[in-house]
Formats: C-alpha cells, sequence, structure tokens
C-alpha cells in the first residue's frame, strides 16, 4: 500500500465533503477535471442500477464540467424553489479503498452517507462512490464521481450537495 | 362527507370557479376518492414493453389494491390482484420479472397466469370438506383490463365505458406519440420514484399547468440557456428554452372525463430527437399529425393517475396516492423502438436535465407543490381561484389550425397558462364524488 497515496486520496475525497457542506462552490468546482464525469444511475429493479448512461436513466449524469457549473449556476440564482431555503448537510465517509491505479489514474471505492436537514426534517441517505482520481501538477483531481445511492424512493429535491 | 353534494367545496358558476382547498388535505375526502375514483374506473398500469417476454409481470396498485400484470405465452395480457386466494400474502415479490408460475412464498399454493390454482400444497393432508379446493381458489381477476396503443390500462370496476370510448379525444394524442416509430414505443430502462409530501392533485394539476413555467421554470431555462451559450451547442444537444420564457404559441385542451392537455409550438424543433425522423413521417401522416409530432409540445393528464408527455423528452408519470397528504410519483421515459443512439442519448439527457427530483427542474415542481400544500392548511384561506382564460374558452377544435382525428375536445383556449380545463378536471371529480358506490 502507497500509504502517501491513500492519505492523498482520502484528503481529496474530504476535502469535497467539506466544500459542499460549507456551500464552498468554487472551491468545489476546482476539485473537479474539466472532462469530469458526475453520475448517479438510476435503479432498474430491486437489484440493479443502470450502467450504460447514453442507454439507460441516470438520476444524473453530468458529463463536462459545464454540467457541474450549471447545477451551482442555478442555486447562485437564488430563483430555484427547491434551493430555498437549502438543505444543511454533512457528510459522513468511509471504507475508502483504492481499487487499483493505471497510469496516472487511481480508483477508489468509498461508502457515504449524508445526513441533511431542512424543512423537511432529518433525512438521511448512503450508498457508494466509485471515484477516477488524476494526479496533475496541481495535485489529485476527480475525474469522475459515480454515486450509487441506496434510496431508491426519493424524498425532497436531490442536489449535488446530497449526494 | 358521503352525503355531501360538494357544492360547498367547488363553487362553480358561469362568472367564477372556487375550489376549497380541503380537498387537498381531508382525509376523510381522500378515503372516498381512493373509493369512487381510483378503485371505480380505468387507471394506467404499464406500457406493454414492460411485459415483452412470455412470463414477464408487472406488479402495481390501483387505489389502495395491489395488483400485476403477466404476459402469457398466446401474447394476451392478464391482471390480477395481488394476493393470493389462500390467506392474503402478496404473490409477486418484485416489482417487475419472470415468472412461469407463481407460488405463494407464504404456504406455497402455485397459479398460473390465467390465475387458475395449480397447487395447494399438501392437499391430499388437508382434511378439506371440500375436495374442489383448488378449482374455488382462482385469483381474483382485474374485472376490466384494455390497451390502447400498447398502455395497458386497467377498473376494479366492471361498471366503465369502453377503454375508447374513455379516452375521448385523448387517443389521437397518444397516436401523435406512438406513431413516431414503425415499430412502437419502448420504456427506457431505470425509473425514479419521488414522495410527494402532498395531495395527488396538486401533481395533476402540475403536469399541466403551463401558468407556473415561466416563474418555476424560468431558473432552468436561464441554467440551460447559459449552458447552450458557454458550450456553443447545436442540433440534438440544444435545448428549448423559448417554451418556459413564453416565446412560442400555446394552448390547452380539457378532452372530457377529466382528461386535460396543454400544448405548445417548440421553440426549437430541431432539438427535438424525433426530429431526425422528419422525412418518414411527413410522408406517412396527414399535416396536422405532422405538425402535432415534430412542432408541438404536448402534457396529457389522463385521469386519474397518469402523464403523458412530448415536450424536450418523453415520459410516463404514473401517481400512486398513499394519503390527503402523500403521493409517490414514478417516473419513466419512453421512447420510440429503433431511433438512432444519438437521438436516445440526447433524449435521456434531456429527461435527467429536467424531469427528476434529482434534476433542475422536477426538483423545483416537488418543492412548489409541497409549499402549495402547506398553504392549504391555512384554513382561514381557504378558496383556490381557476379564472385564468374564463372569457376567452373555446369549445371543440374552435380555432385549432391542425385538428386531429376522433372525438373534439370539450374545451380550447389558446393559451397554455389558462386555467379552464381545470373546471372539466374538477367537475369529473365531483360526479366520480357524488354518485352512488360501485362496490
Amino acid at each position: 500500500m502507497n500509504s502517501s497515496l491513500y492519505q492523498q486520496v482520502t484528503d481529496l475525497i474530504f476535502e469535497e465533503a467539506e466544500y459542499l457542506d460549507q456551500k464552498k462552490w468554487s472551491d468545489w468546482l476546482s476539485l473537479y477535471l474539466e472532462s469530469c464525469i458526475f453520475w448517479a444511475p438510476a435503479w432498474i429493479n430491486e437489484h440493479t442500477h443502470t450502467t450504460h448512461p447514453d442507454e439507460e436513466l441516470n438520476l444524473l449524469y453530468l458529463k463536462g464540467k459545464q454540467h457541474l457549473i450549471d447545477r451551482v449556476f442555478r442555486i447562485e440564482t437564488g430563483d430555484s424553489f427547491a434551493s430555498l431555503p437549502m438543505d444543511r448537510t454533512a457528510h459522513l465517509i468511509s471504507n475508502i479503498r483504492i481499487t487499483g491505479s493505471q497510469g496516472k489514474q487511481h480508483f477508489v471505492n468509498a461508502n457515504w452517507l449524508v445526513h441533511s436537514y431542512g424543512i423537511r426534517d432529518s433525512l438521511t441517505r448512503g450508498g457508494s462512490y466509485q471515484f477516477i482520481f488524476e494526479e496533475t501538477p496541481e495535485g489529485l483531481k476527480i475525474l469522475q464521481k459515480k454515486i450509487v445511492m441506496i434510496n431508491d424512493k426519493l424524498v425532497g429535491p436531490i442536489d449535488i450537495f446530497h449526494l | 362527507m358521503s352525503t355531501s353534494n360538494y357544492d360547498h367545496l367547488i363553487k362553480d358558476s358561469d362568472q367564477d370557479f372556487f375550489v376549497d382547498r380541503s380537498i387537498y388535505t381531508d382525509e376523510q375526502i381522500f378515503q372516498k376518492e381512493i373509493q369512487t375514483i381510483f378503485e371505480s374506473t380505468w387507471n394506467f398500469i404499464a406500457h406493454e414493453s414492460q411485459i415483452s417476454q412470455a412470463g414477464d409481470y408487472f406488479s402495481t396498485y390501483i387505489g389502495h389494491q395491489p395488483v400485476f400484470i403477466v404476459k402469457k405465452a398466446d401474447g394476451s395480457v392478464k391482471g390480477f390482484l395481488n394476493a393470493c386466494s389462500h390467506r392474503g400474502s402478496t404473490l409477486v415479490p418484485f416489482e417487475s420479472g419472470n415468472a412461469k408460475a407463481f407460488r405463494c412464498r407464504f404456504h406455497g399454493w402455485t397459479f398460473n397466469a390465467d390465475g387458475k390454482c395449480l397447487v395447494v400444497k399438501n392437499q391430499d393432508t388437508g382434511a378439506y370438506l371440500n375436495s374442489n379446493i383448488a378449482d374455488q381458489s382462482a385469483l381474483t381477476p382485474i374485472p376490466k383490463l384494455a390497451i390502447y396503443r400498447g398502455f395497458i390500462f386497467g377498473s376494479l370496476s366492471p361498471n366503465v365505458p369502453e377503454l375508447s370510448d374513455w379516452l375521448k379525444g385523448t387517443a389521437a394524442w397518444i397516436d401523435c406519440l406512438v406513431d413516431q416509430s414503425p415499430s412502437g414505443l419502448e420504456i427506457i430502462k431505470g425509473q425514479s420514484t419521488y414522495r410527494l409530501y402532498g395531495n395527488w392533485k396538486l401533481q395533476a394539476e402540475n403536469g399541466v399547468d403551463g401558468y407556473h413555467v415561466s416563474t418555476v421554470h424560468r431558473v432552468f431555462a436561464n441554467t440551460i440557456s447559459n449552458r447552450e451559450a458557454k458550450l456553443s451547442l447545436t442540433g440534438l444537444k440544444e435545448t428549448e428554452a423559448g417554451r418556459i420564457t413564453g416565446q412560442v404559441q400555446s394552448g390547452s385542451y380539457g378532452f372530457g372525463h377529466g382528461h386535460m392537455g396543454i400544448w405548445t409550438e417548440r421553440s426549437k424543433p430541431t432539438a427535438h430527437p424525433i426530429w431526425q425522423e422528419k422525412e418518414r413521417l411527413e410522408a406517412q401522416f396527414s399535416k396536422s399529425q405532422v405538425h402535432w409530432m415534430l412542432y408541438r409540445t404536448r402534457n396529457l393528464y389522463l385521469f386519474p393517475n397518469v402523464f403523458i408527455m412530448d415536450n424536450p423528452s418523453t415520459q410516463i408519470r404514473t401517481m400512486r396516492p398513499l394519503s390527503a397528504n402523500v403521493c409517490d410519483v414514478t417516473v419513466r421515459c419512453i421512447a420510440p423502438v429503433g431511433e438512432s443512439k444519438e437521438a436516445r442519448a440526447a433524449r435521456i439527457r434531456k429527461f435527467e436535465d429536467f424531469y427528476l427530483t434529482s434534476g433542475m427542474a422536477t426538483s423545483d415542481d416537488l418543492a412548489a407543490l409541497e409549499s402549495v400544500h402547506e398553504g392549504s392548511k391555512a384554513r382561514n384561506s381557504k378558496w383556490n381561484h381557476f379564472a385564468r382564460g374564463a372569457s376567452e374558452t373555446l369549445q371543440g377544435y374552435e380555432g385549432e389550425e391542425f385538428p386531429l382525428a376522433g372525438p373534439p375536445p370539450e374545451v380550447t383556449t389558446k393559451n397554455w397558462d389558462h386555467e379552464s380545463i381545470y373546471k372539466g378536471f374538477y367537475r369529473e371529480w365531483k360526479r366520480h364524488m357524488t354518485q352512488e358506490s360501485q362496490q
């Protein structure tokens, strides 16, 4: 195990979580590469989620950083009914494991719980992450964040900071 | 409430139309709705592509009652109450799947796709008084089951009109979707269910409410306009912000039987996935049909539980009311069979942008409807006003440049933010609520 890589990986995961929870949107966006994918599949049935984003439905399939910027743009307009008031969130992430590396890319799995509080009171959603991180001159950046949410009956709007 | 004529809840005069908001929050009214509306008339169950192979089943609810449908080897569709005839366990444990026979997980009784009981476990040692126990233990069928061009409907009451009569002029709107592919439509894999903490009628109103679009979805139009400018998107990757900001012609139809529809001209028809089929459609269908398929968006509500939409993407949205205050809503993307990979991907992206509570528009609708439901508890301010369009309401296809075949609509307005169509919805609602129970 390369402990310094593991340290960098966990630092990046926790950094992202902190920016999302504190709604530091430009800091959050700075963690993503231009060609990033932010992907939450939908469920096909009780046991299987979708795997082919161009042929099957996803909860979110944001390909390219502009689509992440869209979500921030929408929140910051102050015009989104779902985003005012905005839920407070706390990300808890564990079971972090580097599952492989290929060149400058590192594949990382983790589990997540996001506790959310807002006009619908307390809600806790959870699932797993599959990240692809890439080494850059500015350190590790996020190439892909795949989020499998185990809840398949959704209560309240789901935005990027709930995942 | 059983003796009520509901006149005190719906003020319906030549001058005005008011609805008491307690109809969104009152549990007694809700229970009567389940009985006299959902469990007494046609409900949409599934699209036939969801049970395409012999043995495929799909389970859902009509009103409060669990049901399932199954495709037989001969291609026909059967439907039953999802309850074992022995002791009531649900027979079908999953929402969908494939089964050669339905074996109850409780005591092992087994049924075929005709509902016939094939096996009573240990029948020989059962000491039954009646040796015909299996023959007399068939599953209870859904009394009426019918399919219109792939859309499967069921009714728990046998006393309903024929499905085609029930659908009235909406059939032509369904045709405009089905005819987009010579091979019909299919549900794309993956779905999303969200729980609305609000009354089902708020969802029913919202899906055909043109009036909220330029406020609630202004932020969607601004966001995607910003994206388009940044990325210089063209063709199918463009979206249709002009529809939202009111730059196009629009209108609404009250079809009768509580069915409602709104339409707009497409602000950018070349952005719609079906645009690739333009030449084929023009060769095959009438000028009016082609106009509705290529150049107009349509939101269709079929009383009481389903929307069929063809706007930036294509959608089936079903409602399952659980109480006056809670309604589960499931959204699925439906698409022409055999469309190009490019068109399919564009259709899915547009769907995800708009139609999910993880997207950038349905999420805002959800928040808006929950807000309306909360406001409906303000009993000292109890009247909902449906007045827009009253002085410009037309009849039939009056003023319509592109009339479709079949029965004409009952009510027409030339602006999708007019509210005249809700009168037909609430008159149908009241008709059901005041008729004698059929159970």
